[in-house]
């Protein structure tokens, strides 16, 4: 199911309703999320839940064993099951095809060619990369005695399919999220306000900024041997910010659906495009899965605190796998590696928590350059518009027809979006509609952004770009 | 407590639903303003022919009906008035609704349908653009409803919003504002010849990968039905082509040809004619004539529906 469906908007009331009509029993109202969140993901794939059912099963055990293991020989090897099982299910399902496709364009360039070459029909599992994370740093918590296992299985059940994250995130920590599912939650019209508030905004970054953006973004991007320089540059820089409308806004949506049933998610995004280095910007974008690597790759591997050069190793080699993460695909391992140089580069020749406008710029240059990898269907198409932008500027192309009346939106989208950050990062404590004293002001700005929503946005029901990762 | 916060929270989503109501009335009325009184382009043409056109003989179709059909050429031939409602890009979904439309209101004598050979196979695109009705559900509901829902489930909760129903339609109404989309009847004439030099290959269609879509065919069936229930004379009229075109293997246009001959319907074929095969000096591209080549068509589809004694 997706959010910007009107199957979301049935469901999600229902589920809400009831949900707080069971407020004195928790664990009627664990088993309700659960069977939501199963059908919110059924609604999309029912045979897939077998997986996510799978992943939980192992990871209740597997806990359970890490925590009773008598020695540390034992547990290590009872992480190494949970380990295998969920990047086994990620290999499968989303790597099968990409290293076997690798492997036989290997040999062929060294002369020899495969005649029967065994490739599957997968269907990629939505969202396989975030509940399979999620699972794993449950058990890696235990190991590391961050954690101790639950015997609630409905409530472990409930945390891994927790329908707001289960599909793209935020990839939540079992010690942040698990022990709500334990305890009793209050509702409170804070939170309950928030909640709708960040939804709204959600919505606005993924029907009107991203979706907008998306119409041009492809137009060029689908079509690159009919465009040149120019077209790529703007239609990269339309991409930063679907990319982050579409991202951002899920993140703000799955945060404030949690918020209506009282639980708290990490925050996901901080306005990255205003970082002065790309190390800032990393902490920034996507917060939830740059700090699951930090926390079990980066250090794990030793962090900074070896020799500088396995240091910068550790760097490099967590990006890489942080680009594969996100796809299939080379375009993605070249995004990662991409970011990983540049972070090498930061290291050695910048210092530390550099600021100003022009550093801002850079960074948001470099960022750009790199979603030309993540963006491009080939890594023989990505080259091609770097090739074009240098050498080729050519003429803009502003869409046709109807696409013309995109591109404005999505331009005059992206400066409402930049006019609010702006005024969040450097101007917070000025101006503020949601802090007036009025009340009908406060609620006027906000359905002004619905009528915003409603009068520019698309609805198409797309699919966010994460559900692919 | 909880109790209480309950209480406020629910009184607030009320108090927000009005305020919302309030601002989606109030500018939803200024942007149903703007876009019923625009003066040229494709929105101020649909709302012509819905709401003014007393023309006998209706033109429907997407682009070919749009850039071929000349009125002013029909209205000389056949001695009678003619509009235009062809849409670019449209296909018999949206034909469908807008014939129901206008003869909600007025009765031409002629209805003439430009059918293309692939208006049967399943489009997504011709779903999405039926979002260009959503402007005209609030009056014509009970016409629309059926259509639309097969484009999307909720229609009646997602154009009970005013700005819903406008939505996207602004840059459209201040472009056509500032700079006028002319044309004559709803007629757009295209301009320049295709070059000789381009040689085009004959084609042959390709139906691998083409499904019928039952959602059109009923349309279709529709389309004539609704003529046949208000006695008005339809006549399905194919285009001219550049080059010679085989279309055995066409599955569209051989359910299309199968229901025109069921139904008994006036069909007027000029796929393939040989006054244009290969006349370059007539097509703007290679799927679309000139206006030369749309003179010369609407006067020969005149003469043919003149012999018929339509």
């Amino acid at each position: 199911m997706l959010f910007n469906s009107f199957d979301f908007f049935i469901f999600l009331p229902i589920v809400l309703i009831l949900y707080w009509v069971l407020v004195k029993n928790i664990r009627l109202q664990n088993i309700l999320l659960l069977v939501a969140s199963y059908v919110f993901y059924g609604w999309w794939d029912w045979r897939f839940l077998s997986l996510i059912a799978l992943s939980t099963i192992t990871d209740y055990i597997v806990g359970f064993r890490i925590q009773n293991a008598s020695t540390q020989y034992v547990k290590k090897r009872w992480l190494w099951v949970s380990i295998v099982f969920n990047i086994g299910l990620l290999g499968f399902f989303k790597y099968f095809n990409f290293f076997i496709d690798s492997w036989v364009d290997l040999l062929a360039s060294i002369g020899y060619q495969s005649q029967n070459v065994w490739m599957l029909n997968i269907l990629l599992p939505v969202g396989i990369s975030f509940y399979t994370f999620q699972t794993m740093s449950y058990s890696i918590d235990i190991y590391k005695g961050k954690l101790k296992p639950t015997k609630n299985f409905i409530a472990f059940a409930a945390f891994v399919s927790f329908f707001p994250q289960l599909v793209a995130g935020p990839i939540e920590r079992a010690t942040n999220l698990l022990p709500q599912f334990l305890k009793k939650r209050e509702f409170t019209y804070k939170a309950f306000s928030y909640g709708i508030k960040l939804m709204i905004w959600g919505f606005f970054l993924k029907l009107v900024v991203a979706d907008r953006a998306a119409i041009y973004v492809n137009a060029v991007f689908n079509n690159i041997e009919n465009h040149d320089g120019l077209s790529f540059i703007v239609a990269t820089l339309f991409f930063a910010f679907q990319i982050y409308g579409d991202f951002a806004g899920y993140s703000l949506i799955a945060i404030g659906t949690a918020k209506l049933f009282g639980f708290d998610l990490m925050t996901n995004f901080r306005r990255p495009y205003f970082s002065a280095s790309v190390g800032e910007f990393w902490t920034r974008w996507h917060i939830s899965l740059s700090t699951w690597f930090r926390d079990y790759l980066y250090i794990p591997l030793g962090g900074n605190r070896v020799v500088k050069s396995r240091w910068l190793f550790n760097l490099f080699i967590t990006f890489l796998i942080s680009g594969l993460w996100h796809g299939a695909n080379w375009t993605f391992v070249i995004w990662g590696a991409l970011n990983g140089i540049y972070l090498i580069i930061e290291a050695l020749l910048f210092k530390k928590n550099r600021k100003g406008l022009l550093n801002v710029f850079v960074t948001f240059c470099l960022i750009n350059f790199a979603w030309i990898f993540f963006r491009a269907n080939t890594l023989e198409n990505a080259i091609y518009i770097i090739r074009d932008i240098f050498t080729t500027p050519g003429r803009l192309y502003i869409g046709s027809g109807d696409d013309i009346a995109a591109s404005l939106y999505a331009t005059l989208a992206i400066m409402i979006l930049l006019v609010i950050e702006t005024k969040k990062e450097y101007f917070n404590r000025i101006f503020s509609i949601s802090k007036n004293k009025l009340e009908v002001v406060r609620l006027t700005g906000y359905a002004l952004v619905v009528f915003i929503i409603l009068y520019f946005g698309v609805f198409g029901e797309s699919q966010f770009i994460y559900f692919q990762f | 407590m909880i109790k209480k916060d309950y209480k406020i929270s629910l009184l607030k989503i009320v108090k927000f639903l009005i305020i919302l109501l309030i601002v989606d009335f109030a500018l939803g009325t200024i942007s149903q303003y703007v876009f019923f009184n625009q003066k040229t382009g494709k929105y101020a043409r649909a709302t012509h022919a819905i709401e003014k056109t007393e023309a006998k003989v209706l033109i429907f179709g997407s682009s070919h009906a749009h850039r071929h059909y000349i009125p002013e050429v029909l209205e000389k031939e056949l001695q009678t008035s003619s509009y235009n409602a062809g849409a670019e890009g449209q296909q018999l979904l949206y034909h469908s609704a807008l014939q129901k439309m206008i003869l909600k209101r007025t009765k031409p004598d002629v209805i003439i349908l430009n059918v293309d050979e692939d208006f049967l196979y399943g489009s997504q695109a011709a779903y999405d653009r039926l979002s260009d009705l959503h402007p005209y559900y609030a009056n014509h509901r009970e016409d629309l409803k059926p259509i639309l829902e097969q484009q999307s489930r909720f229609v009646d909760f997602k154009l009970f919003f005013k700005s819903y129903q406008t939505n996207s339609t602004l840059v459209h109404a201040i472009r056509y504002y500032l700079s006028p989309q002319i044309d004559f009847k709803g007629y757009r004439p295209l301009y320049g010849k295709l070059s000789a030099s381009n040689k085009l290959k004959m084609v042959e269609t390709d139906e691998i990968e083409t499904v019928i879509d039952q959602n059109f065919v009923t349309g279709f069936k529709s389309f004539i039905a609704k003529a046949k229930d208000n006695n008005i004379k339809l006549v399905m009229v194919t285009s001219p082509n550049l080059v010679q075109v085989d279309h055995t293997n066409n599955k569209s246009l051989s359910m299309i040809t199968e229901i025109i001959k069921n139904e008994q319907v006036t069909f007027i074929d000029f796929f393939n004619s040989k006054q244009f095969l290969n006349r370059y000096e007539l097509f703007h591209d290679s799927s679309h004539l000139n206006n030369d080549g749309a003179t010369l068509f609407s006067s020969l589809l005149a003469e043919e529906i003149k012999k018929m004694k339509l």
